[in-house]
């Protein structure tokens, strides 16, 4: 065992004093528990529904190793709810919601709401804040009601009744919509804005800095669990029948409408299985994660800027019980910077787990033409990643190609080459292999970052 | 004690929490709103608390 000095704290873990997450030396994922938070602890650790959720991977898997020292698994990739699709995010807050029903029985409650305790395992959703279980305490609400409606339930409503993706709310604010602005932002008679966005925002508009009074009055006036939990299962039914709206997608669809034969594309996933094992692939610009799943991968972080992509592709792998492959809506052009309290509360992609391989698939073309990027910027990154890299390179006459470039003035990308990629590439990266896709215009490389 | 949480879990959100808690609601809504009418009549304190 480590001793407390020689921990490292978790960055993203200072909100809740009472439980901290610190690291040991060895990489240990570690949970510092106060007096108060080991009673807590010691109610938690006993209850049936916990045993139950560890068991079935539903809590992420935690251990004693220590008075007021807690051991949990680490999951194989942090990502943020800012990177999941909608269905991600419905899938966290049911998971949520469905261990703080089970936790009520038992006489527990979570102290908060918040998408941030719930990470990945492939496909399968894991909740790992364990210190923010608590005794329900007599005349006392859920505290992470307000939460739960700013960061999980109006961004699903923006995007269910508005057609909005609110990826980018949620990244633009780590404390979510606020009850004035989902108000302002979403259609009154739709089901659970009266009372969960319009009154809630008329009540706090009333009894703004009250708390203390408001708590006082709601003990004395007989609150109880069995209110929490008619809440709760109210919340569960609203969420579970919340579906996605979205626009026109560019890309979904886009393996069949793209200019592969089934022989490229059967071509093109052996030369990713013989692109051998990995710990951590990234794969960017997975589409429809066809090449995703060909890889022989330990942990895959499946990359698409496309909301709908992901979130098309989360529920195939849902749906085959994927536990390998995270699907992340990521811009590569603009990926997940630091954010929060000295930009370090939640950390950058990269920061993330470096990767081992790295798939680059019908994505360059987006990038340089579509998005403007210098062949040496995005050989420049792809080299800081400092991993194996799989990238395809479609020429001008491609006819995917031709439709980026028709919508740009000709002179921009007067460089788009060939001859120009290899020489960026070269420069970087040793290429070991490289074979031409039947079409003609595509080639695949398998390079090695130069030392 | 009230025991405070590490979130403030704003009062606008603890009182619609009774709206939302369904037919177990109706008896605390009600004595609730019924020691404010007290409060407002001055029949009772504002600190007293049973």
């Amino acid at each position: 065992m480590t001793t407390t000095a020689s921990r490292t704290p978790e960055p993203a873990s200072f909100r809740d004093p009472e439980a901290r997450i610190v690291y040991s030396p060895e990489g240990e994922v570690l949970r510092e528990l106060s007096p108060r938070a080991q009673e807590d602890w010691a109610v938690l650790e006993s209850a049936r529904f916990f045993r139950r959720a560890l068991e079935d991977g539903r809590i992420v898997a935690t251990e004693e190793i220590a008075p007021g020292l807690l051991r949990h698994e680490r999951v194989p990739f942090v990502s943020y709810p800012y990177e999941w699709p909608f269905e991600m995010l419905r899938e966290a807050a049911l998971l949520q919601l469905g261990l703080l029903d089970e936790a009520l029985a038992e006489g527990l409650v979570l102290k908060d709401g918040s998408p941030y305790n719930v990470q990945w395992r492939g496909s399968e959703p894991v909740f790992v804040d364990v210190g923010s279980f608590e005794r329900l305490r007599d005349g006392e609400p859920w505290a992470g009601y307000r939460q739960f409606c700013t960061l999980f339930l109006y961004p699903m409503m923006l995007q269910a009744y508005r057609g909005i993706a609110p990826q980018p709310w949620l990244r633009g604010s780590l404390e979510g919509i606020e009850p004035a602005e989902a108000r302002a932002l979403l259609p009154t008679f739709r089901r659970g804005v009266l009372s969960h966005v319009v009154l809630h925002d008329r009540l706090e508009a009333k009894h703004a800095d009250r708390a203390k009074d408001v708590r006082a009055e709601l003990k004395a006036s007989g609150f109880r669990k069995e209110l929490i939990q008619a809440n709760v299962r109210g919340l569960r039914k609203l969420v579970e029948r919340l579906r996605p709206r979205r626009g026109r997608s560019t890309w979904a669809g886009y393996r069949e409408a793209a200019p592969y034969t089934d022989e490229d594309a059967e071509r093109k996933e052996r030369f990713v299985q013989e692109a051998g094992h990995a710990r951590l692939a990234w794969d960017l610009g997975a589409n429809d994660g066809r090449f995703a799943r060909a890889l022989d991968a330990e942990t895959v972080i499946a990359v698409d800027g496309e909301e709908r992509v992901v979130g098309e592709l989360y529920t195939a792998l849902r749906r085959e019980g994927s536990r390998s492959i995270l699907p992340l809506v990521v811009d590569l052009a603009n990926p997940s910077p630091g954010l929060g309290w000295r930009g370090v509360e939640r950390s950058r992609l990269e920061e993330r787990g470096r990767p081992d391989l790295v798939l680059c698939l019908a994505l360059v073309h987006h990038l340089a033409i579509g998005r403007n990027v210098p062949f040496a910027e995005l050989v420049g990154w792809l080299r800081g990643l400092g991993a194996r890299l799989v990238i395809e390179f479609a020429a001008r006459e491609d006819p995917m190609v031709e439709r980026l470039l028709s919508a740009k003035r000709a002179e921009t990308h007067e460089g788009y080459s060939r001859d120009a990629f290899e020489r960026e590439l070269a420069d970087a990266f040793e290429v070991e292999r490289q074979e031409e896709l039947s079409a003609g215009t595509r080639t695949l490389y398998l390079a090695r970052p130069l030392a | 004690m009230a025991s405070l949480s590490y979130l403030d879990p704003g009062s606008g959100s603890m009182l619609l929490q009774i709206i939302l808690g369904g037919a177990a609601a109706v008896g605390v809504g009600a004595k609730l709103t019924w020691r404010r009418l007290l409060r407002t009549l001055r029949i009772r304190r504002d600190d007293d608390d049973s």
